[in-house]
């Protein structure tokens, strides 16, 4: 159980001409999102549902409020006094927060992220890249090769096993991608737009392993993306979030049973209506502008 | 990796074999040899016709026969082996000791903080006016040669392995990190790989740095190498000499670069996508 509670990220930025300016990315979301769910996060570019995603993952320390991922918290608020930043600049002068430890792999919490452009290392293969994050797990060594190369093949990566990213398509490479995060058997994947830089086909594809693969497993989703259709045939939430400053708009629950079809009639009820929502808030643009 | 076991040595010769076709291909191209070949042909002929005059400017040939007489009666193997042995220690050290360095600077903002600007500032200081306090320091000998190599190679390796660890994609750390890694782990499996083509590259510039401090500590404290060579000649008036000095330190350079070139494209396997 992922349970986000009052979230508000704040970045100051400082002009060419040395006046400094205030964006808030996202301002009091609280969300909870229950084991084995689907949960999309949906809204246009620059809403701050990737910072907000980065945030569960404990990628960025929040200004505000705090993530706890199973009752465990994932990084702790940034300083709001004087007393707090002198103390948080103490106990993080030489490593960072994000940091999770100098020699000993441990991961913070059972979680996987998967990302836009890929982020698997290209100097590695595709095997070595499965096994990458096996061995941080503290896999044996013995088990890891076998259970790398039984995910990789769920993945239709079978005769890829000793290629680099570079000599893959982009959609093996997010199939990759998928392997390497499922490998781990996490209970949480967090997924920053997976399928934004593949084709149409190639996404659709895409969009039914993951729904094969989740089904298997079992595993909570979280989904950060632009693409309605994605959203509702993927979730069985729907979280729209809406920008300046980023926070939750409207929530739809979506109870269509899966197997879907990409044009049910109640799917497509739901995205007029959540199209109707965006270009409301397009049309009305300034009330939303700080 | 496994197939290649048994035949440790195949594998090496073959290597060799990619390496020397790698390396000549660019020298020996039928393009280059076009514009290669006239121009050798016009310094052998303007000398010989007496458009420049023979004494200042030796032929060719005359340049070829004082080679292997350098080869055969005046020890040039030893020298180039002296000079050579300087400058791989000068280079190994400023190798082991840059980049270590310029990782921890990348990687870690408190040491960066700490480090980065002492180094800022001697950084400008030309290592040619080091020489003065060197011999001083160190007197005349192996010691203040391969400090001179040492510190003409190890500011461009230190910064450019700096830059290009600070510079890694956060992508890739990101997700390593979500997935647990410390930070040894990241630095060995993400930030040095990731570095690594800045990394060669830099040595590059490390190994031509290192050449001219090479020549110039020879040239001030020396009994052997090329660049004592070059002085003595001087002093002798003895141009083809120099000429030949010269052009073997051209060649050391030269194919110095083209391994560092070979390991590059052996290592970034995962960029070119065989």
């Amino acid at each position: 159980m992922i349970e986000a509670r009052k979230i508000t990220k704040f970045f100051s930025i400082v002009n060419e001409d040395r006046t400094a300016e205030g964006l808030t990315a996202v301002l009091s979301v609280s969300l909870k999102i229950p084991d084995g769910m689907i949960v999309s996060i949906l809204g246009p570019s620059g809403c701050g549902k990737s910072t907000f995603l980065e945030i569960l993952a404990g990628l960025q320390a929040p200004t505000e409020g705090s993530v706890y991922i199973d009752g465990v918290q994932v990084l702790e608020p940034l300083p709001a006094t004087r007393r707090e930043m002198e103390e948080y600049r103490r106990k993080y002068q030489f490593l960072s927060p994000l940091a999770n430890g100098v020699f000993r792999d441990r991961p913070k919490h059972d979680i996987a992220m998967i990302f836009q452009d890929y982020a698997v290392f290209p100097w590695m293969t595709a095997l070595q890249n499965v096994i990458f994050p096996l061995k941080l797990r503290g896999m044996p060594r013995e088990r890891r090769e076998g259970h790398a190369i039984g995910f990789l093949k769920k993945a239709g990566l079978g005769d890829s096993l000793n290629k680099y990213p570079s000599q893959l398509s982009g959609g093996m490479r997010q199939r990759l991608a998928l392997a390497r995060a499922l490998a781990v058997e996490p209970k949480i994947i967090l997924m920053d737009e997976p399928f934004a830089a593949v084709d149409t086909i190639t996404r659709e594809r895409l969009q039914d392993d993951l729904l094969r693969l989740w089904k298997e497993t079992g595993i909570t989703i979280v989904l950060v993306t632009h693409d309605t259709d994605e959203a509702l045939y993927l979730s069985d939430e729907i979280v729209i979030f809406s920008p300046h400053p980023g926070s939750v708009r409207n929530r739809f629950a979506v109870s269509a049973p899966r197997p879907r079809r990409r044009s049910d009639s109640e799917l497509l009820s739901l995205k007029g209506r959540i199209e109707s929502l965006f270009k409301y808030d397009i049309d009305h643009e300034s009330e939303y502008s700080i | 990796m496994k197939n290649f076991e048994p035949g440790g040595m195949r594998l090496a010769l073959r290597e060799t074999g990619y390496f020397v076709k790698n390396a000549l291909s660019s020298v020996f191209s039928w393009d280059f040899l076009t514009v290669f070949v006239p121009l050798l042909a016009v310094w052998e002929l303007l000398p010989r016709w007496g458009v420049v005059p023979r004494t200042l400017v030796p032929p060719l040939s005359t340049v070829a026969v004082t080679f292997w007489e350098l080869l055969t009666r005046e020890h040039l193997l030893v020298h180039i082996g002296h000079s050579m042995g300087k400058f791989f220690l000068g280079l190994g050290i400023a190798v082991a000791t840059a980049i270590p360095i310029g990782i921890l600077m990348g990687w870690n903002l408190a040491i960066r903080r700490r480090v980065l600007p002492l180094f800022q500032l001697l950084a400008p200081v030309p290592p040619p006016a080091w020489v003065p306090i060197t011999i001083i320091l160190f007197g005349i000998g192996l010691p203040m040669q391969t400090f001179l190599i040492f510190l003409g190679a190890f500011y461009p390796i230190l910064f450019n392995t700096y830059q290009a660890v600070k510079d890694t994609e956060p992508r890739y750390l990101a997700s390593a990190r979500v997935f647990g890694a410390s930070e040894l782990t990241l630095i060995l499996h993400v930030y040095i790989w990731n570095a690594l083509g800045a990394i060669i590259m830099s040595v590059k510039t490390g190994v031509a740095m290192g050449l001219v401090m090479l020549v110039i500590a020879e040239m001030y404290g020396g009994r052997t190498g090329l660049g004592y060579m070059l002085v003595e000649a001087k002093d002798f008036f003895r141009i083809p000499v120099m000429v030949v000095c010269m052009a073997v330190l051209g060649i050391i350079g030269w194919f110095l670069i083209e391994v560092l070139k070979f390991l590059e494209l052996r290592l970034s396997v995962w960029k070119v996508g065989r």
